[in-house]
Formats: C-alpha cells, sequence, structure tokens
C-alpha cells in the first residue's frame, strides 16, 4: 500500500515480473522496477527511492463496515470475475513451493503465516496460529511496548503502541476479546478494538497503530533478515 | 546471418521470461539481467526485425527452392514475433490489473461476505476496502483515497 507520489511526481505502475515470489512492479515514468513488499525501487533510473506507505488495517469486511459505514468497496471486475481465488485459496497457496534458500534450524515453517511487525528497525515474527483469539498479546520490541490482536479466528489483525502520555498499558480481555472490548490496567480503561479508550479516566484517548505485514515466514523473513520470532509465555 | 539475428531476438526476450518465472530463485544477478533486457528488447528486437525484413528480401530471388523459401519465411515469422513479444507485458496476461476500477458503497456490495478479508484504508476521512481474494488475482490497483493517489498491492 504505497503512496504514488516519488521523486516529485505521481507514477503510474505495471507488473513487471517475480523476485522470489514477491511481485516486481515497474513505474511507467521512469521503467525503474520496485519490488511490491518494500516498496523500494531496486534497479533504473529512481533506484534506491523508497515509497511512502499508507497505513491499512488487515481485517475481516464485516469488522471494517461496522467501523466505516461508509466505506466503499471495491467490485469484482465482470471481465476477470472467473479468474479469481476460491474461497478456500488459502489452502491452495499453502501447498506451492519456495525457492528462497532456508537455514536447516529455520524456527517455522516455510508457509507458516506471520504477523510481521517492525518498529525502529526491530522486526519480529508472531505465528498467526499461536496468537488466533488469546485475547490481547502485550509484547515490548526494541524499545517499544506493543499490544497485538488477533481476533475473528485470525482473519482480523491490529497492532498498537501501548505506550499513552509516557506510561506503558497492559491490557486484557473485558470477556474474551470478540467481545470487542479490551481493559488498560493501572487505569481500568475500556477500549474497543480500533484503540480508542471509550470510558474510565483515559476516555477518548488514542493508541497509535502500527502496520504489521500478515506474511509467509519465508517472505517475511527475506525482507527481514535481523527478525525474531515470538515465542508464547516467554 | 539470419540465423544470428533471429537467434539473438529470442534469447532477448526469452531469457528474461525463463529468469524472472514464479517458482525459481532469484539472484540479484539475474534480476539485473532480466531488467536490461526487459529495458532494451522492444528497441533491439524491432532493429533486429528491420534488418530481418531486409535479409530476407534480399536472399528471396536467389533461393527458388520451397525449403529455402521455407526457413526464410520461418525466419521472418520468428522475427516479427519476438519484436511483437518484446512490446508486450506477458505478467498483465496473467495478472490484470483493473484498467477502470469500480466501487460499490458498503450497504450493496452484497458480493461480498462478512468474514471475507479486506485490506482497508482510511485517510481524511475517507474509507475504501478492496477485498483480498480480488488483490489476489489483480495484484496492482490505483486510487484516490482522500485525494491522496496511490496503489494497493498484494
Amino acid at each position: 500500500m504505497w503512496e504514488l507520489t516519488a521523486d516529485g511526481r505521481e507514477l503510474e505502475f505495471h507488473l513487471a515480473g517475480i523476485n522470489n515470489e514477491n511481485f516486481i512492479m515497474r513505474d511507467g515514468q521512469t521503467g525503474s522496477w520496485w519490488q511490491q513488499a518494500s516498496g523500494q525501487a531496486i534497479l533504473g533510473p529512481l533506484k534506491g527511492t523508497k515509497l511512502k506507505r499508507v497505513p491499512h488495517d488487515e481485517v475481516t469486511f464485516a469488522t471494517w463496515k461496522r467501523e466505516h459505514p461508509a466505506t466503499r468497496v471495491l467490485k469484482r471486475d465482470p471481465t476477470t470475475a472467473g479468474k479469481y481465488a476460491a474461497a478456500n485459496w488459502e489452502e491452495e497457496v499453502a501447498a506451492y513451493p519456495v525457492v528462497t534458500p532456508r537455514s536447516p534450524r529455520e524456527p517455522l515453517k516455510d508457509r507458516d503465516l506471520v504477523v510481521g511487525v517492525e518498529i525502529s528497525g526491530a522486526s519480529r515474527a508472531y505465528l498467526l496460529s499461536e496468537l488466533t483469539d488469546r485475547g490481547p498479546v502485550n509484547d515490548r520490541l526494541g524499545d517499544s511496548p506493543i499490544l497485538l490482536m488477533v481476533f475473528e479466528g485470525g482473519r482480523s489483525v491490529r497492532v498498537f503502541e501501548r505506550t499513552v502520555e509516557g506510561q506503558a498499558l497492559e491490557f486484557f480481555a473485558a470477556t474474551g476479546v470478540d467481545s470487542g472490548r479490551i481493559i488498560d490496567t493501572p487505569t481500568g480503561s475500556t477500549w474497543d478494538l480500533t484503540g480508542l479508550a471509550i470510558a474510565g479516566p483515559l476516555s477518548g484517548r488514542r493508541l497509535a497503530r502500527l502496520n504489521p505485514l500478515l506474511d509467509y515466514w519465508f517472505d517475511w523473513k527475506t525482507y527481514h533478515p535481523d527478525t525474531d520470532v515470538y515465542r508464547a509465555g516467554r | 546471418m539470419l540465423c544470428l539475428l533471429v537467434g539473438v531476438s529470442l534469447l532477448a526476450v526469452g531469457i528474461p521470461v525463463w529468469l524472472i518465472q514464479p517458482f525459481r530463485h532469484q539472484t540479484p544477478q539475474d534480476l539485473e539481467v532480466s531488467y536490461l533486457l526487459r529495458r532494451w528488447s522492444p528497441v533491439g528486437t524491432s532493429i533486429l526485425a528491420g534488418f530481418a525484413v531486409f535479409w530476407v528480401l534480399r536472399l528471396w530471388r536467389g533461393s527458388p527452392g520451397i525449403l529455402r523459401r521455407g526457413g526464410l519465411s520461418l525466419a521472418l515469422v520468428l522475427a516479427l514475433l519476438t519484436a511483437w513479444f518484446a512490446q508486450q507485458n506477458h505478467f498483465e496476461w496473467l495478472f490484470r490489473p483493473p484498467a477502470h476500477p469500480e466501487y460499490a458503497p458498503a450497504e450493496e456490495a452484497s458480493f461480498l461476505a462478512g468474514e471475507e478479508r479486506v485490506l482497508g484504508i482510511e485517510l481524511k476521512g475517507e474509507a475504501a476496502a478492496y477485498p483480498i481474494r480480488q488483490m489476489a488475482y489483480h495484484h496492482l490497483v490505483h486510487d484516490r483515497v482522500g485525494g491522496v493517489p496511490l496503489v494497493v498491492t498484494y
């Protein structure tokens, strides 16, 4: 998800190829090649330029619609609707081969789905299945206290910084995370899943959102070679 | 000479097709070579095709046999085909980004079940959702949300 303005002009992108199962885009203005995963130009006149990331959410349509009733939705393109993946496409993709180099002691399987989080140079992969419906996960990445929430059976993922006014809050589920409410300690304020405090002393405050990437382990690791892996109960 | 021309043309378009195909491990060198070939092959193969036409015309009179003329025709067709292919973006034959993406208001989006995952963007008060199942095919959608030009990728 990238802004189109780079190098002082608005670019337009085309598909240009595959680099280790992550696609390459070519801009129509300079012909430079860009990596989709990193938003960086890897070849051509703009090599080294980075696109500005647009923060986005990866959640179920039901959640998105509830929180943004006025949203518009990309329609199915009738000329290519036959090419769209089946509802079980994630299972099919999980069986595809992996081509990047691996060490014999990988902590996760190639196509394990991870929630990748990067903050000021530190990156960590969270095994999606381990976080699913577990309620809020309070962690610390680099120097930053962060909060992860995986709800709706792993189909919605959100990550926040959990520092408010210089104080790191700890969160726990009100009555199961699907109740749509979490509570912090020490203030006992109630928050919704968008990171907004809706009752209690911190009412009206909002947690800063981080942009997690839901990705396969092999791909996350390719673009974050220094990543570590979260282990529950650590 | 004609064979060499056609051979070079075929390699110029064939090598990047082979190098940057899915499910093959790509090294930085593979990408560099592919980039250079994709960049210059449209012009290069057109020039070579021009030479090929010239050579075939020159040799045609002096080659009355059906075999030789057949060979010349084949070389000509190959040269023209590769020049045409070099102008194409074959990746967008497989995954077509929508030329004119259309949007529906949420309440009219009956084609999308509530449990389907979407990529959601909200900028300056405007919200847009891109169903992941559609994005997994298109890969690229250009849009403007809250006045900001952006590209949605998956």
